[in-house]
C-alpha cells in the first residue's frame, strides 16, 4: 500500500503522546463549515416546508437563507472537489485499490460496528494520515459527494430560479420532478446527519473523533 | 350647427323658386352649416377606421323623422313590439346625427318602406343591422368580431351585446363620453364588477383624475385594460397581467428586489392574487399541449378532452389524481399518444374579486399566506380546457391532486414549496427521522444485550 509522505501535511505526522494527527487545520474548517451550511441547510428546508407547523423563521427569511447558504456549501464542494482532484491527498478515498479486498475490508468494519465494538474487540481499520477513513466511511462519503450532493446542488440551482432555467426543468420533466428529487435527497441527508452524528461517537471514547475533528490529533 | 337647421334650409327650398336676394341668403346660410358640419365630420373620421359620409344623405332624414318622430310600433313574429320611434332631438345631437338614416338602414334604400317584412324578433332585428356598422366602423367592428362578446353572440347567447346595446341605436355618443367613472356602457351586464372596480384603487385614482406618475396616463377605465370592441376571455392568456405591466413597468424589476422567483410568481400568480388582499383564491390547472405549446382547444376545434372530461366528471364529484392521470396519458382519436399535461395557476375567485384592487401597501407580501399547506388557494382546485376564443371550460377537482405523488407526472410544472407538498414524501421524512434516531437507540441496545449474553465458555 503507497503511504503518504510526511512532508505533503501542513504538519508533520508527529505523534503527540499516544496521538497521530490526522486532520490538519483547513480539513477541520472545511468539515465544519460543511457540517454547519448542512445542518442550516436542513432547518431552513424544514422550515420551507412546514410552514404553519415549523415556526422558527419567516418564510421568506428561511428561503433566503436557504439560497445563500446552498451557494457557500456549493463553494465548499468545489473547494473540496479542486482539492481532491488537484493534490495526491485523493489516496485517503482510495487506499485499498483492490475491489475484493476493499469489500473484504467493508464487511468486517460493518461485523464491527454490529458485534465487535460490544465485545471490546479493536476497530479492524487503523485510523492513518493517509488512510483516516475505513471502508464504510470511504464508500459512503463518495456516494455522498460525488453522486448524492451533485444532484441536490444542480436541483437546488434549478430551483433558485426557475424561469432562468426552465427549459432545463422541462428536460428534466417538470417542477414538481425536480422538488421530488430535491427533497428526498433532504430525507437521506435527514437521516445521514442523525447516524453520522452517532458514528461519530464510536471511537475508543465516545469523544474520540469529535475530540479529533476539532484538534486534529486522533488517539491511538 | 342642428340638424334642425337643415331640414329647415331643404323645406324651404322645395316651396319654389326664391329671389336672387333670397337665393343668396339661403347660399350664406348652406356654407355656414357645410362649415359647421366639417368639424363634426372630421371629428368621426379621426377615429380609427372610420370613413367620413356625404352630407347629402341628411337630406333624406327629413322625411324618416317625419313618420319616425312618431309614436309607431311594429308586431314582431315572437309577440313582441319593436317601437319605431326615433327620438328626433337625442339623434340629432347624436355623433350620427349628421350622416343620415340610411347609412346604417342601407337596406332600406331603393325598397318599398314601409315594408311588410316580417321581423322576426328584436334580437334578430338588432343583429341584422348590427353589420351596417361595419361600413364605416371596420376596424373596430373587425375587433369586435374577435371579441368574446361576438363569440357569445355566435352562440346564441340573447344577452350578449351588439353594437347598439353599448353605444345605443340612435342616440350614439362619441368617446368621451365612456371616459369618467359612470359605468357606462359596461355596466349594463356587469354591474357586480363594475361596483368592485369603481371601490378599487383604480377607480378611485379614475374619479380623482390622477395620473400615473408623470406619464400623464390616467388611471384606467374598462376599455384600458380590457379594450373597447377586441375584448377576450379575460383568463385566456397572460395578455390581462401585461396588460398592467404596459402601467405598472417598474413592477417586475420592483418584485425582483424582494421576491424569490419573481419571474416565476409573475407567470403563474395573477396580479389580483396579491393585489386584492380580500380576495378568495383558486388553483386553476390548465390543460396544456406540450406539441403545440397551447392551452388544449385554444387553437383547435377538437373537443376530444372536453368530452373526456365531461364522460370524468358525469357524477360532478370532482376528478381525482387517477383520473387526471388517465386523461393526459390517454390517446388521441387516432390512437397516437398525446403530449399533454396540466399547468397550474393562481387565480382570484370571481370576476368581482380581480377588481377589488387595493393600494400597494396593502398587497399581500407575506409569502406564508400561500406557501402552506392549508392556504385557500390550495383547497379550492379546478381543471380548465380551453376554447378557440379563450373561454374556458371549468371542472371541479380534488384538492388532493395537488399533493398525490401521481401529480408528479401530471401536474409537472405546478408545485408550491410548502404549500402543495406531496404527502408520501412527508411519510418518507417522518420514517426517515425515526429511522435516523432508531439507528443509535438499536445500536446501544443491540450492545447491551451482546454484553450481557454469556460467552461461550463462560459457564
Amino acid at each position: 500500500m503507497q503511504t503518504i509522505p510526511a512532508e505533503h501535511f501542513r504538519h508533520d505526522e508527529t505523534s503527540r503522546h499516544d496521538e497521530t494527527y490526522i486532520n490538519p487545520l483547513p480539513v477541520r474548517i472545511w468539515h465544519w463549515a460543511n457540517a454547519l451550511g448542512f445542518i442550516l441547510l436542513i432547518l431552513t428546508g424544514f422550515q420551507i416546508r412546514y410552514v404553519g407547523i415549523l415556526n422558527l423563521l419567516s418564510f421568506e427569511t428561511a428561503v433566503k437563507t436557504h439560497n445563500w447558504v446552498g451557494f457557500a456549501v456549493i463553494a465548499n464542494f468545489l473547494i473540496w472537489i479542486v482539492f481532491y482532484l488537484f493534490t495526491d491527498k485523493i489516496k485517503v478515498y482510495h487506499p485499498e485499490l483492490d475491489a475484493k479486498k476493499f469489500f473484504l475490508n467493508f464487511f468486517q468494519q460493518a461485523r464491527f460496528y454490529s458485534y465487535g465494538i460490544f465485545k471490546g474487540e479493536k476497530s479492524p481499520h487503523h485510523v492513518r494520515p493517509h488512510d483516516k477513513f475505513n471502508p464504510m466511511q470511504s464508500m459512503t462519503y463518495q456516494i455522498l459527494m460525488l453522486m448524492v450532493i451533485p444532484v441536490q446542488f444542480f436541483t437546488g440551482i434549478l430551483m433558485w430560479d426557475v424561469k432562468r432555467f426552465e427549459d432545463v426543468i422541462e428536460m428534466v420533466g417538470g417542477l414538481r420532478v425536480v422538488s421530488t428529487i430535491h427533497i428526498l435527497v433532504f430525507i437521506l441527508f435527514v437521516f445521514f446527519i442523525l447516524v453520522h452524528a452517532y458514528m461519530g461517537a464510536l471511537g475508543h471514547k465516545p469523544s474520540t473523533h469529535y475530540k479529533e475533528m476539532f484538534t486534529g490529533y486522533e488517539e491511538d | 350647427m342642428t340638424i334642425q337647421s337643415l331640414i329647415g334650409c331643404t323645406t324651404s327650398n322645395k316651396r319654389g323658386a326664391l329671389p336672387a336676394s333670397a337665393a343668396l341668403l339661403v347660399s350664406f346660410v348652406i356654407l355656414g352649416a357645410v362649415l359647421l358640419v366639417t368639424p363634426a365630420a372630421a371629428n368621426i373620421a379621426s377615429e380609427p377606421g372610420v370613413k367620413s359620409q356625404s352630407a347629402k344623405s341628411v337630406k333624406s332624414d327629413t322625411k324618416c323623422l317625419k313618420c319616425h318622430s312618431r309614436d309607431r310600433e311594429k308586431k314582431l313574429e315572437d309577440g313582441d313590439v319593436l317601437s319605431l320611434h326615433v327620438a328626433k332631438a337625442e339623434y340629432a345631437d347624436s355623433v350620427h346625427g349628421e350622416i343620415g338614416c340610411t347609412s346604417c338602414h342601407q337596406a332600406l334604400v331603393g325598397k318599398k318602406h314601409p315594408s311588410r317584412e316580417p321581423i322576426a324578433s328584436r334580437r334578430e332585428h338588432s343583429l341584422a343591422l348590427n353589420q351596417s356598422c361595419r361600413s364605416c366602423h371596420a376596424e373596430n367592428f373587425e375587433q369586435y368580431e374577435h371579441s368574446i362578446h361576438a363569440s357569445l353572440v355566435a352562440e346564441g347567447n340573447q344577452s350578449a351585446p351588439v353594437c347598439t346595446d353599448c353605444h345605443s341605436a340612435h342616440a350614439v355618443e362619441s368617446m368621451a363620453v365612456y371616459q369618467p367613472v359612470t359605468g357606462l356602457p359596461c355596466k349594463n351586464c356587469h354591474e357586480n364588477i363594475f361596483d368592485a372596480y369603481a371601490q378599487s384603487v383604480h377607480g378611485g385614482a379614475r374619479v380623482k383624475g390622477n395620473v400615473i406618475r408623470d406619464s400623464h396616463i390616467q388611471a384606467p377605465i374598462c376599455s384600458d385594460c380590457h379594450q373597447a370592441h377586441g375584448i377576450t376571455a379575460v383568463a385566456a392568456s397572460d395578455y390581462l397581467q401585461s396588460t398592467c405591466l404596459d402601467c405598472h413597468e417598474g413592477a417586475t424589476v420592483a418584485h425582483k428586489e424582494w421576491l424569490p422567483n419573481a419571474g416565476l410568481h409573475l407567470d403563474v400568480i395573477t396580479c389580483a392574487v396579491c393585489h386584492a388582499p380580500m380576495a378568495e383564491h383558486r388553483v386553476n390547472l390548465v390543460l396544456y399541449d406540450n406539441v403545440a405549446r397551447l392551452p388544449v382547444g385554444q387553437n383547435e376545434s377538437d373537443t376530444l378532452f372536453e368530452e373526456r372530461l365531461r364522460a370524468i366528471d358525469e357524477a360532478g364529484d370532482g376528478l381525482d389524481p387517477v383520473e387526471l392521470w388517465k386523461l393526459v396519458r390517454a390517446n388521441d382519436r387516432d390512437g397516437q399518444a398525446t403530449d399533454v399535461t396540466l399547468r397550474g395557476r393562481m387565480e382570484v375567485s370571481t370576476g368581482s374579486e380581480a377588481h377589488q384592487l387595493s393600494v400597494k401597501a396593502s398587497a399581500v407580501r407575506n409569502c406564508d399566506s400561500c406557501h402552506q399547506k392549508g392556504s385557500d388557494a390550495f383547497e379550492n382546485v379546478t381543471v380548465s380546457i380551453s376554447r378557440p376564443d379563450g373561454r374556458k371550460i371549468r371542472f371541479d377537482a380534488d384538492k388532493e391532486i395537488l399533493s398525490s405523488m401521481v401529480s408528479v407526472d401530471t401536474v409537472g410544472e405546478f408545485y408550491v414549496l410548502g404549500g402543495t407538498r406531496i404527502k408520501i414524501l412527508d411519510a418518507l421524512l417522518v420514517l426517515s427521522l425515526i429511522g435516523g434516531l432508531a439507528i443509535p437507540v438499536g445500536h446501544i441496545a443491540l450492545g447491551k444485550i451482546l454484553k450481557n449474553k454469556p460467552q461461550e465458555g463462560d459457564q
